[in-house]
């Protein structure tokens, strides 16, 4: 009796601490991988970007990579009189000398241009002036003189050779559309350089996952709602991978009820209308992600398909303007559409 | 015998009432709030909790580029009113959960909802 009831408490007792070991485990756990997360908030590049790498060397390597944007920023800056652009925009077609970074960047975006039969096209850049776009102070332009400006727009007429660039005069490029996809793969190879292997970036609404989370779960990404509500369309699960969209609702002006968005069709010169109010690209390279949701934006639905089944190396997914989805077979199992977009048709496009 | 069993019993429901007892305050307390963390130029300057708001509650953040106006309400928040041009921030809207912040670059303002604790957290927003 004596015996049975000292095993019983020492049961309880067992029982109890093994609850406490529990608790307190879980939040020591918790708290040891917060500690080694550092979270970092710029501005730059014209927007906000947030820097969360994971790891004991996480605080070195997000200053490291803060430093590694600001230099790149004042490379590819329009704005900034001495950046490579601003002295190539300044030039009068003479050919000028410029970075490493630049030309490598140039180098991708123009393969973009070509590829994309020019619905990418860095030249677009005094039309999106012209529309406001630059500055806020919006204004639907004339006609004639859009079709001034679309003279001068033509990515044939950048020539890149080495580190030398020259475009024919009246011309002005702008790197906007993929500055900061190359950006995010620069901060990659920053991380990896300070031994990181886990690790996310927002740029402005570009993100980019280095490995997969601690846990080893992967990255779970929402795509904002492009109907200016504060849900998701869904989300999607990467590791390693960035995952860029372009949608009309991130920069855009109302005149007498019309909805006029920043991203320009170089066909046209006029707000792309192709029936995609949301294009996410998930790949490999933010270079490529970014140049491509821009890209896919303006083709639209048909092209964009076609497009993928010639290059692929990517997935996509389509937001259409009758709440529509469309998205390539390799996110299948790694998208999970929400309501109310989850009730809409949804189309996965096969090779 | 009998008795030993009932100790055991009560003690094992005890321990395990109290633990389930932590368990829920722990999510309630989660549950219950809509944190939105106000920073300027990296710098948190406010936070609210949105679901302890009776009432709309209006004030101004002073930035570099001017002013913007921001409204909370019983569980959402938005920036209803800016001085400049591009008017980004207001187009933004409403937020009452985590994700995609609301951004003023020009003043660097930037409004974070912090996510819920649920099941599936989302990591990132791509926008």
């Amino acid at each position: 009796m004596h015996l049975h009831r000292a095993s019983a408490l020492r049961l309880a007792a067992l029982l109890l601490s093994l609850l406490f070991l529990c608790a307190c485990g879980n939040g020591t756990t918790a708290q040891e991988t917060a500690e080694q997360r550092t979270d970092k908030t710029i501005f730059a590049m014209d927007t906000v970007m947030d820097l969360s790498p994971y790891g004991e060397n996480s605080a070195a390597a997000a200053e490291a990579a803060a430093e590694r944007i600001q230099q790149l920023e004042k490379l590819f800056s329009v704005t900034i009189e001495t950046s490579d652009i601003a002295r190539v925009n300044a030039a009068k077609g003479s050919p000028v000398e410029v970075s490493d970074d630049t030309a490598a960047l140039l180098q991708t975006a123009l393969e973009y241009c070509e590829k994309t039969d020019g619905a990418l096209d860095l030249s677009i850049y005094p039309v999106l002036k012209t529309w406001g776009f630059t500055t806020g102070e919006y204004q639907v332009p004339d006609e004639d003189v859009i079709q001034s400006l679309l003279a001068n727009v033509d990515y044939q007429k950048i020539q890149l050779t080495g580190d030398t660039v020259q475009i024919a005069e009246g011309m002005e490029i702008d790197l906007g559309s993929v500055a900061k996809g190359y950006t995010g793969d620069q901060v990659m190879e920053v991380f990896r350089e300070n031994g990181l292997t886990s690790g996310m970036i927002s740029l402005g609404g570009n993100v980019q996952t280095l490995g997969t989370k601690p846990d080893g779960s992967n990255w779970r990404i929402a795509i904002q709602d492009p109907e200016g509500g504060e849900g998701y369309v869904g989300v999607v699960e990467v590791a390693d991978q960035a995952v860029i969209t372009s949608g009309g609702y991130e920069r855009f002006f109302e005149e007498d009820g019309v909805t006029y968005w920043h991203i320009i069709d170089p066909a046209t010169g006029a707000p792309a209308r192709s029936g995609v109010i949301s294009a996410t690209i998930v790949g490999d390279s933010g270079a490529m992600c970014d140049a491509l949701s821009t890209a896919l934006f303006i083709m639209g639905p048909e092209r964009a398909e076609t497009f993928w089944r010639t290059y692929g190396g990517f997935d996509y997914l389509l937001v259409l303007e009758d709440g529509s989805l469309i998205y390539s077979e390799g996110l299948q199992g790694r998208f999970t559409p929400m309501e109310p977009w989850s009730n809409n048709s949804i189309t996965v496009v096969s090779k | 015998m009998k008795k030993t069993s009932f100790w055991v019993i009560l003690i094992a429901v005890v321990a395990l009432l109290s633990a389930l007892a932590l368990v829920w305050q722990h999510h309630q307390a989660k549950a219950d709030a809509v944190i939105a963390n106000i920073y300027q130029d990296g710098e948190l300057i406010r936070t609210i909790d949105l679901n302890k708001l009776t009432e709309p509650e209006t004030f101004t953040v002073t930035g570099p580029a001017g002013e913007n106006e921001i409204v909370a309400e019983p569980g959402r928040i938005c920036v209803s009113h800016a001085d400049c041009p591009d008017q980004v921030c207001v187009n933004m809207g409403w937020r009452s959960e985590g994700g995609f912040p609301i951004v003023c670059l020009p003043n660097k303002l930037v409004i974070e909802i912090e996510s819920s604790a649920d099941a599936n957290p989302i990591d990132g927003v791509v926008g």
